[in-house]
């Protein structure tokens, strides 16, 4: 029998991933993951812990706690600061995995005696014959594997997604049936560690906001901006300069931001031409089977939940790619990173340099 | 189970556990109320002071019923705010009911000083000179620390708050059954004691005063305790602790004793397979059967979890409310750096043990750290 340890968030996913691995028999242990220290005194992990201590309490099983503080802020955290710094938008969520979860919590887990880690990821793990694929989870509306595209084959090889083929309703239906008391938690939402609160208001605590002008493609001035790094590209609310849905030219929407300059370009209505783009430069590419997929004519995802959209990896490096889409894509946003699926299988992605038509 | 974290806290002793189901399921009249199952309720409470008194060569007089060890300190410390005189001394290495309280009353006006310890855990009496100031009011020093179990010299450091005319408190809530407990010995103003830490139950301690009339209540409402803890008596507890108390003071020699034994031959033992076990503080001045040990080059998050499975209970450094195990602050404040401080594992033996147990442990430890 086979031991495997579960990432244990205190949330309704993980819980239900445990006991179905409880039910099919597996040895089957714990462990809460706090990646995250608040400076305030009151713990918000605790009440996360608790959830999950009761979930393994219910199903009989050991939990243990483990704090990956100290390398979530090094190697999540300090690069998420800086790329927002650099006026791009990062996703930590990515990262997360790959460096905590799938690489701290893995060889933490290893160190523990399992055999293979489990999480509550909403996606699938197929083995074919010499290569271990990533497929989307069941429930199109969930899938996670937007996240987990950064994974190698030694790291999903070690990981099972008991909920993949689940649909989110069923695991809120079996969580309620179990008695576990976070069967109706509310889905987290945006970045972990900032959670329910304001990003703006987050981000200010640790990086000096730099006040610049909103200006049009013609260098007007409209307005002023807050500091360039509160604002995504495709970002309609919140811009303070007025117009909004009775402006006969349509609501202004954030068209670039210009991070030497410290300035935000807008420009009005969600058709606005220069919000759409045909071509984009990504760094870094990862591919999960280890090699560079053989065909070019995929789908991709430019950020997490977009539609797959149709498009052609017309350059295809080892640091550096370039892909074509079908159709022009909207926002794409430098440092979210570009997804790729051939149906549902996921192959792997980049980091989104630069766009253009 | 096999249970060795007895300075978290201690199975209850079966005669205590069976009085109080008595207490509980026959005496429930407020000890307050004048009719006569008040009345019983109220010697019961009388009689279990009277034991706690004993048991540490006090007056009945000068022990006040409190929640807990946390409860006694934050009492002690609040009172100073009432002081003329508002500067507290206490060291790096007090519990966090000592130091998070005077971490809070500080903005209120209660100025503090933390002295330093050595590598041993111990203070130096030269500091706490240095820190003596015209506005010292109190000395608070733990008796003996409750991660690395060592005593720190407390009628030294009466000696220096007589001249000053400083009192002093000790949080001992680790010593009852382990070291004689003499407050007339240690001369000391304010003594903390938790029922849970010598086989009583959880939620019940005390707060020796040697002058009871110049304190005053943290909680405020009804006159019982003399006015000095409002609330009613947790009468069950109290008796529970009363007769604890007594067992422990009874049966001392012969529970230092074991201690020490098993002490001996857990280190032995583990020096046969481990011989790279770090034993932290003072091995000479400390409470018997407490051993903080660190093992290099394991974690000791990983330890715990895999004596866990083997029903091996232990602890290590200081868990927060989710359960994670930070480097602790104690082995900190000795000089211990965080790697060795992140390998670190407390046993505490108690009553519940034998030398069986005792292989037991160090078998499952063997396998664990030197696997084949």
């Amino acid at each position: 029998m086979s031991r495997i340890i579960v990432g244990m968030s205190g949330g309704v996913d993980s819980a239900v991933a445990a006991s179905i691995l409880v039910d099919k028999g597996y040895e089957v242990e714990g462990i809460f993951m706090k990646n995250w220290e608040e400076e305030s005194e009151f713990c918000s992990a605790e009440k996360d812990y608790k959830d999950a201590l009761q979930v393994c309490d219910i199903l009989g099983i050991k939990i243990h706690s483990i704090n990956f503080a100290k390398e979530y802020w090094e190697r999540v955290f300090e690069h998420f600061l800086e790329e927002y710094k650099n006026g791009r938008t990062p996703n930590p969520d990515i990262l997360c995995n790959t460096e905590i979860k799938f690489k701290e919590f893995l060889h933490y887990a290893k160190d523990l005696g399992a055999d293979v880690i489990a999480t509550g990821h909403y996606a699938r793990i197929y083995h074919n014959n010499h290569e271990v694929l990533l497929k989307k989870g069941s429930d199109l509306e969930k899938d996670q594997s937007y996240f987990l595209h950064g994974l190698n084959q030694h790291q999903i090889s070690s990981a099972i997604f008991p909920i993949g083929d689940l649909e989110k309703f069923e695991i809120r239906k079996q969580a309620k049936k179990l008695g576990f008391n976070n069967y109706n938690k509310k889905d987290s939402v945006g970045i972990c560690f900032i959670g329910e609160r304001n990003i703006k208001e987050f981000l200010q605590t640790y990086i000096p906001s730099k006040t610049g002008n909103i200006v049009d493609q013609n260098g007007k001035i409209l307005g002023e901006h807050d500091g360039i790094m509160y604002y995504t590209i495709g970002q309609r609310k919140g811009l303070g300069i007025g117009g909004g849905h009775t402006n006969q030219n349509g609501a202004w929407y954030v068209l670039k931001k210009d991070a030497i300059n410290n300035v935000l370009i807008v420009g009005q209505g969600h058709d606005h031409p220069a919000l759409y783009h045909k071509r984009l430069k990504a760094s870094n590419p990862h591919w999960i089977s280890g090699i560079a997929p053989k065909k070019h004519t995929l789908n991709a995802k430019i950020r997490y939940r977009s539609n797959d959209v149709p498009c052609n990896i017309i350059e295809l490096g080892m640091d550096n790619i370039e892909v074509e889409f079908k159709d022009p894509c909207f926002a794409i946003a430098p440092g979210q990173s570009i997804v790729f699926y051939d149906k549902d299988i996921c192959l792997g992605g980049a980091i989104i340099e630069s766009y253009s038509n | 189970m096999y249970y060795f974290d007895h300075s978290a806290t201690t199975p209850v002793h079966p005669d205590v556990s069976e009085l109080m189901d008595s207490i509980q399921s026959t005496i429930y009249g407020n000890p307050s109320s004048i009719y006569s199952s008040g009345q019983k309720a109220k010697s019961i409470v009388e009689n279990a002071r009277k034991q706690i008194a004993d048991s540490i060569s006090a007056e009945p007089e000068q022990i006040i019923f409190t929640s807990g060890g946390t409860e006694s300190n934050n009492q002690v410390l609040w009172c100073m705010l009432q002081n003329q005189k508002k500067h507290v001394i206490s060291n790096n290495i007090e519990h966090p009911a000592v130091i998070k309280v005077l971490e809070f009353l500080k903005p209120f006006g209660l100025d503090h000083t933390l002295i330093n310890v050595d590598s041993d855990g111990i203070i130096s009496i030269d500091n706490v000179k240095k820190a003596i100031n015209p506005q010292t009011s109190l000395i608070s020093l733990m008796l003996a620390n409750n991660e690395i179990g060592s005593i720190q010299p407390i009628k030294t450091v009466m000696d220096i708050a007589r001249e000053n005319n400083i009192m002093v408190h000790s949080d001992a809530v680790q010593c009852m059954g382990k070291m004689e407990l003499d407050v007339i010995d240690l001369g000391v103003d304010f003594l903390s004691l938790s029922a849970h830490k010598f086989y009583g139950p959880k939620g019940i301690g005390i707060l020796y005063a040697k002058e009871p009339k110049n304190m005053s209540s943290l909680i405020i409402g009804g006159g019982q305790e003399m006015g000095l803890r409002a609330g009613t008596e947790n009468v069950a507890c109290i008796a529970g602790m009363g007769l604890a108390a007594k067992l422990a003071t009874a049966s001392i020699d012969k529970h230092i004793n074991s201690l020490l034994e098993f002490e001996e031959q857990f280190k032995r033992g583990l020096q046969t397979f481990f011989p790279n076990a770090i034993f932290n503080g003072s091995q000479v001045n400390k409470l018997p059967g407490l051993i903080n040990v660190s093992f290099p080059k394991h974690r000791s998050d990983i330890l715990m979890a895999k004596l866990d499975r083997v029903n091996i209970a232990i602890s290590n450094g200081s868990a927060c409310g989710a359960g994670d195990i930070k480097p602790s602050p104690v082995l900190s404040a000795m000089g211990i750096e965080d790697t060795i401080n992140l390998s670190t594992l407390r046993f505490s033996f108690g009553k519940s043990n034998t030398p069986e147990q005792i292989d037991y442990l160090l078998n499952q430890l063997k396998s664990i750290l030197t696997p084949e």
